[in-house]
């Protein structure tokens, strides 16, 4: 077992994960117009202004956990420089996607509280603003959606990425999608952990506790849940078979999430919380049309849950090869 | 507020083409792995004959002693193989690839590898993000908590430049580590590799060790 990488950088990958999958579903909901199919929308509120804060922390986290870097400050410039290394492509996504997703939340907040653009604009030591005023809002707030979702992907995927570049040192992480397919399965399972995550936690958390089901206003939305729920199932299921097969390092660490020292994190903290009760919830919800505070609550809370303890896993079952 | 269709057509457009660029990238760096393949041979060699090795730890004590390092930590690490009746040792430390995964994965350019083939860390450019000890196949790796940087066996390189030997070489005492000039066909340690008895440890890696060689019985 990897002993490197605990329990501060699995929190970063799922800050990331689950920041980028939110700003995702905030930028979908603009783009297919259901932001503004009533009033209020919290879930582009949300998913719009908390991926900034989230990605901020989640970096602070990964800064806490450096050597060096922590003491020294400065050396972390020096991470700007070498681009063979997936780490640098991940500083600048990081140092892009920041920038990028504030601006994005608060031109969504002053979008959704024109009280808040009403004070702003009437602030005299704020008048040297006055040519942003003239700026047309949601235009300039597509702008930053769009370039936010493509920054976003790319943070969700390279998290996985830096995972599969240690290549045979850790046969598990560098696992591919099937044997005989040559593309690594961790950005892609990154990515749609990261779907369902931000879905999670800006559709069944705070549309829920906002307004109540989302669900009720979107009939499509627990369809495309399950949907996610249902690929990343299959995605989790094809790592462990696929390390199975492979054998060696990467079939011992797939036993030990099946049946081995972390089968309880792996059956009890995360495919419960995280894929059996959100997709019997979001199953109920869609045939029946009917979605209850508790449970659109509880899903998003498991999903949210079951994510973080999704990337500890991964990192804690890594284990080098066998040499 | 009227929504205009191409939007929503130009950004399931970008969100496709981000993903599709992120993993065209992954080939991308297996490409520059095999780049680095053609970079020169080294010019030292440093063979471990474990057909002679007690697994005494002689070399573990005097790698510590020279280097300053804590009680316990060392940059050879040693595994036992094979039975209890006839144990096997094997003594891992840095391989001095060719083809360092270490130097691919360091964000700060800290690890590098001279023309001579001897893999170093420049510690004022390391962060210590650790990144490097995950991507090493050996994990020949150790980490200096004191100081928060990477750390690892740097073939005694001050000692051997004056013409001395690597501290492991130095003090093993069955004689089962070899130090010389590869570059030199006369040398014992060239003429080991040229026989095929010298063999770099698990080549299936593709990080093509260039100094570390082992020579181990056949079973």
């Amino acid at each position: 077992m990897q002993t490197a990488w605990g329990w501060l950088p699995a929190i970063y990958l799922f800050l990331g994960g689950m920041g980028a999958g939110a700003l995702l579903v905030a930028a979908a909901f603009e783009f297919y117009g259901k932001r503004y199919q009533y009033d209020f929308c919290p879930t582009a509120l949300v998913g719009a202004t908390v991926p900034g804060p989230l990605v901020i922390l989640g970096t602070l986290l990964l800064i806490f956990d450096l050597g060096a870097g922590r003491r020294e400050p400065w050396r972390i410039f020096y991470m700007f420089t070498h681009f063979s290394s997936v780490m640098t492509w991940g500083v600048w996504l990081l140092t892009l996607f920041i920038p990028v997703s504030l601006i994005y939340g608060f031109l969504e907040i002053l979008d959704a509280f024109p009280a808040a653009r009403q004070w702003l604009r009437t602030r005299r030591w704020l008048r040297w603003t006055a040519f942003l005023w003239n700026l047309p809002l949601r235009r300039t707030k597509r702008v930053f959606a769009g370039i936010g979702s493509v920054l976003a992907v790319g943070v969700a995927i390279y998290t996985g990425i830096l995972l599969s570049a240690v290549g045979p040192a850790i046969p598990f992480w560098s696992t591919r999608v099937l044997p005989f397919i040559p593309i690594p399965m961790m950005p892609v399972l990154f990515l749609v952990s990261a779907l369902s995550t931000g879905m999670g936690l800006t559709v069944d958390l705070a549309a829920t506790l906002a307004i109540g089901p989302m669900e009720q206003r979107v009939k499509s939305l627990p369809w495309i849940h399950m949907a996610f729920i249902g690929v990343e199932t299959l995605l989790l299921g094809m790592l462990l078979i696929t390390a199975l097969v492979n054998g060696g390092s990467a079939a011992q660490s797939a036993r030990e999430i099946i049946a081995g020292t972390h089968a309880v994190v792996f059956w009890v903290l995360i495919v419960l919380p995280g894929f059996i009760f959100p997709f019997v919830v979001h199953a109920y919800a869609a045939g029946l049309g009917r979605h209850s505070l508790v449970s659109g609550v509880g899903s998003g809370v498991g999903i949210v849950v079951a994510g973080l303890f999704l990337r500890y896993l991964i990192l804690v079952s890594g284990i080098p090869a066998a040499l | 507020m009227e929504i205009p269709r191409l939007s929503r057509r130009r950004f399931l457009g970008l969100t496709a083409a981000a993903g599709v660029a992120a993993v065209l990238g992954v080939p991308l760096l297996k490409r520059e792995a095999s780049l680095a393949q053609e970079r020169p041979k080294a010019r030292y060699a440093l063979i471990i004959d474990t057909t002679k090795c007690t697994g005494c730890g002689a070399c573990i004590e005097a790698c510590r002693l020279r280097n300053h390092l804590p009680e316990g930590v060392s940059y050879i690490r040693r595994i036992v193989k094979g039975n209890e009746r006839n144990p096997r040792f094997l003594m891992i430390q840095c391989q001095h690839c060719a083809n360092p995964p270490c130097a691919t994965v360091c964000p700060t350019h800290a690890t590098y590898r001279r023309e001579d083939g001897v893999v170093l860390i420049d510690e004022r450019l390391c962060v210590g993000c650790k990144y490097c000890m995950q991507a090493c196949p050996y994990q020949a790796r150790i980490f200096d908590e004191e100081r928060g940087v990477a750390d690892k066996c740097w073939l005694c390189l001050p000692w051997v430049l004056g013409g001395g030997l690597p501290a492991c070489v130095e003090a093993c005492i069955p004689g089962a580590r070899l130090f010389g000039r590869a570059d030199d066909p006369q040398s014992e340690v060239a003429q080991l590799i040229a026989s095929g008895r010298a063999k770099p440890l698990h080549p299936e890696f593709g990080t093509d060790p260039s100094i570390l060689f082992y020579v181990i019985a056949e079973e």
